[in-house]
């Protein structure tokens, strides 16, 4: 018996339909300036220079947000996040799991008009295999794929063959961006493709100047729903201050903005008139990691206690200007795992002292600090430098910890150093911020089999039941079933405490009154889910940044 | 002659030696290697081991310490020190297109506050103790002390946000590629002005201060009191006895601003979205990019010992006692 799951892409085809012809230009007859309109260039903001153009190599979610216009991932995520026909029109699951069967879509071409073909989609899986291309950041999600069974069935449907069921695995291939096999089999693969890219996307690039843009122009010939924009220019710009000045001048149309930025501005009606402020949370979450292994964190009693001493609502409304909230667990509200039964664990030191207290930790030298078997109770937490919040953060729990009698040193260190001493495990506590994948499954962070170097459980955490659910939770292809599993598993694990979720911090976003068409996702936020950024547009009377200069084609790295 | 500066250059040579260890010893031994830096841009899931051992063999770390050193050397030699952890391109090719980019900014900020300071410095000893001096006194002091990036966001934000006449940030308009050459060169114009001019503040003030107590000292010596007795005018004590002497530490100084020139404000180079050596410094060190940062230092060292070598024989050349010293 196979459970077959089929996705049908009737909806999406009714409504690019009515789409595959360009809006009328303004000079024919009158516009409703509600319906999208064809045309227009936008400029976005990039945090950093992206390192490659190359889809399988990307090091920083800079170079996906441009892969993401040239290349069509296999499987797409929607507006929740959930799997949807991208480059796969359709997909087939054996009943075990272990087996796919992805059907593309035939009408689907590269920007160099060739046909995409199932060997094209082979040759990408097997570049993300092959240790040596060094895809560090999609390789993880292909652990268990078994090459033996991956083949080409015809032309445009390809069989995936896995050793293990993985309920998450279909959300994996969202990574995998298809390439022209007849590309990029040439040349040296991990620096031929920094500055040029042929993909199936519905943009094709222009040009790639390393720290100044790049400018990518809509594919006339696309194959699937075209978007709006005609032409998409990236500028990485490092700095948040200049980014929001050149926003407000009109430079570019996007950028992300600074919570003090945002409280500074956001209300300001002379800004309001040309700039749209939004905030929403993407899945990343605020920790404070406690070193399960030590000495002293390894009892759970004390880590809630400690948990007990964080005043949540000031951080939320004095660091954040009240655009944070507070965490219960593992899982983010905007994830289907999420259990809202979990209780935030509410600011009660008075609880905290007298929990420690009863567990013996009681200040018998009259130091103020709180002592047991002669051992004062000494924390330090590390915490990320140049991050101000984080500091902030740290000075504000230490000072309710010295109230109990708890005696907490703060180190900032620099990110790569700190992150050292967590996978080394030398460390008491720090301060830290995951971002989370799409779908929940925690293995990599609380499974014990995952302790540092196997793995991300820099907390050390282990609890034989929590194992059995995670791997009962990546197992399990029933929906309702998994949802009851990550919910068994998010009250378990915030009893046990080995991280204290403290919060989500909103992602604020300036973005030009001009660009329509804008939605949000659930942890996504703007882009990368499908449509995303495709649905933008620029009204025709509104477009101040169409250039000939984008139009010209030149190939120039530098 | 010959003798003293074959002398000079070995030294040269050992010190470049030495500073290629100290480096060497420092990069490896801050936490974190280029491993780190793949694992903490992974996420929630870690690198599989697999693809470890991979970016260990790219970058020769499965091997001995000692044998990384003589790699590493190897590429002094050739000059290929590796592929840069940041995107595999060489490490050699991503210096090289960022150095003319800092050395042109650089140029023209030292170019203007020794233009300025000089002059300045040398006006205000001339007018020692007036008000006005000790008023432009204070406010060079207060422009030393101000920090860059606060001058830097005050000048974006006059110049290129309330009255926009200055670009805010990059090196080239958009269209710069369909501009005529005579448009390129004032564009390029135009784009440097505000990073520029955040650069040379402080240098100015530095090199007009400096000037100053330089004449100043001058000045109070015996041979100008002399010359005044002799009844040589104010005027020409001042520029032919006093300035010539004056300026001797001044050529020491701007000697040793050299090697300044190819490093890069790394604050600057940010705000302004300057495609420089600092940026790239400090991304390099960052992310654990081990052959950047050690081409980076090769190429500063190399220039600061062939300036500090150039300068010793010039001195040598000028003051003959220096040579003599050296042969004892």
């Amino acid at each position: 018996m196979r459970r077959v799951l089929i996705v049908t892409l009737t909806l999406t085809l009714a409504v690019s339909c009515g789409r595959e012809t360009p809006a009328p230009s303004a000079t024919s007859t009158a516009i409703d300036e509600n319906l999208p309109q064809d045309g227009g260039t936008i400029i976005r903001r990039l945090q950093a220079d992206v390192a490659t153009l190359n889809p399988v190599i990307p090091t920083s979610r800079y170079d996906r947000l441009v892969m993401n216009y040239i290349f069509t991932p296999l499987v797409g995520l929607d507006v929740d996040l959930k799997p949807a026909p991208a480059l796969a029109t359709k997909w087939d699951i054996s009943s075990d799991g272990l087996n796919y069967v992805f059907h593309l879509d035939p009408k689907a071409t590269f920007s160099d008009n060739t046909p995409v073909h199932a060997s094209d989609v082979l040759f990408t899986l097997k570049k993300i295999v092959d240790p040596a291309t060094e895809a560090a950041q999609v390789a993880s999600g292909f652990d268990k794929i078994d090459m033996t069974r991956t083949h080409v069935v015809d032309d445009h449907t390809i069989a995936v063959g896995f050793k293990e069921a993985f309920a998450p695995q279909l959300t994996k291939f969202n990574d995998v961006l298809v390439m022209p096999e007849h590309v990029y089999s040439k040349g040296d693969f991990k620096t031929a493709f920094n500055f040029n890219a042929v993909g199936s996307g519905p943009y094709k690039l222009v040009r790639r100047v390393a720290e100044k843009e790049i400018v990518l122009e809509r594919r006339e010939d696309y194959w699937g729903r075209k978007p709006f924009l005609k032409t998409i220019i990236f500028k990485p710009i490092i700095d948040f201050i200049t980014a929001w000045n050149a926003l407000k001048r009109g430079d570019i149309d996007e950028t992300e903005i600074t919570s003090d930025i945002w409280a500074l501005n956001n209300s300001r009606p002379e800004l309001q008139k040309t700039i749209n402020f939004t905030r929403f949370y993407y899945l990343s979450v605020n920790t404070v990691a406690w070193n399960n292994r030590g000495p002293i964190l390894s009892d759970k009693r004390v880590r809630r206690a400690l948990a007990q001493c964080i005043d949540i609502s000031s951080v939320i409304n004095n660091l954040y200007h009240g655009t944070a909230r507070a965490m219960n667990g593992p899982f983010t509200p905007d994830q289907w795992a999420y259990n809202p039964n979990v209780p935030v664990i509410q600011f009660d030191p008075a609880a905290a002292q007298h929990a420690l207290n009863s567990i013996g930790w009681l200040d018998t030298d009259h130091d103020g600090v709180l002592d047991k078997d002669h051992k004062p109770l000494n924390i330090e937490l590390l915490i990320f430098a140049g991050n101000p919040s984080s500091a902030q953060f740290g000075q504000l729990l230490q000072s309710e910890l010295k109230k109990i009698g708890v005696a907490m040193t703060l180190t900032e260190m620099e990110p790569t150093a700190l992150l050292q001493r967590i996978l080394a495990g030398n460390y008491d506590s720090a301060y830290l911020s995951w971002d989370l994948d799409p779908d929940p499954d925690p293995y990599g962070l609380l499974h014990s089999s995952q302790w540092p170097p196997h793995g991300q459980n820099v907390v050390f955490y282990k609890n034989p039941e929590v194992d059995t659910l995670i791997d009962a939770g990546r197992r399990e292809f029933n929906q309702s079933k998994r949802v009851d599993i990550y919910r068994k598993l998010h009250e378990l694990v915030a009893g046990d405490q080995p991280y204290t979720w403290t919060l989500q911090v909103s992602v604020k976003w300036g973005i030009a009154k001009r660009v329509h068409g804008v939605k949000l996702s659930k942890g996504w936020g703007l882009f990368l889910w499908y449509p995303g950024e495709f649905d933008w547009w620029i009204p025709e009377s509104q477009r101040t940044h169409d250039q000939p200069a984008a139009t010209k084609a030149q190939a120039q790295p530098r | 002659m010959a003798a003293y500066l074959a002398r000079r250059v070995a030294y040269a040579v050992l010190t470049f030696f030495g500073i290629t260890i100290v480096t060497f010893t420092l990069i490896h031994s801050v936490p974190g290697d280029p491993v780190t830096f793949y694992i903490g841009k992974s996420g929630t899931h870690g690198v599989p081991p697999q693809i470890v051992a991979a970016i260990k063999h790219e970058y020769h770390l499965d091997e001995p310490v000692p044998k990384q050193y003589l790699w590493w050397l190897r590429g002094i030699f050739t000059l290929d020190f590796g592929p840069s952890v940041i995107d595999h391109r060489p490490a050699m090719d991503r210096i090289l297109e960022v150095l003319p980019n800092t050395i042109a900014l650089n140029v023209i900020a030292f170019a203007l506050s020794a233009l300025l300071g000089i002059p300045i410095g040398l006006w205000s000893a001339s007018r020692s103790g007036h008000l006005f001096e000790r008023g432009s006194s204070v406010i060079f002091f207060l422009l030393y002390s101000l920090p860059s990036f606060w001058v830097a966001i005050l000048l974006m934000q006059f110049f290129a946000v309330r009255h926009q006449w200055l670009p805010l940030f990059g090196m080239t308009s958009d269209d710069y590629l369909l501009m005529s050459t005579a448009h390129r060169i004032a564009d390029r114009i135009q784009h440097m002005v505000l990073p520029s001019l955040a650069l040379t503040y402080a240098q100015l003030a530095f090199y007009a201060r400096f000037t100053k107590s330089a004449l100043t000292e001058v000045i109070h010596q015996d041979f100008i009191t002399t010359a005044r007795a002799k009844g040589v005018s104010v005027h020409a004590v001042m520029w032919k006895h006093a300035l010539r002497n004056a300026l001797l530490p001044l050529v020491t100084l701007l000697g040793l601003t050299i090697p300044y020139l190819l490093s890069g404000s790394v604050i600057i180079e940010t705000m302004f979205q300057w495609d420089g050596v600092g940026k790239l410094y400090f991304q390099s060190l960052a992310s654990r990019d081990y052959p950047t940062v050690l081409a980076l230092t090769v190429v500063t060292a190399v220039v600061t010992l062939f300036a500090s070598v150039v300068s010793d024989v010039l001195y040598a050349l000028a003051d003959p006692r220096v040579r003599v010293e050296g042969k004892r």
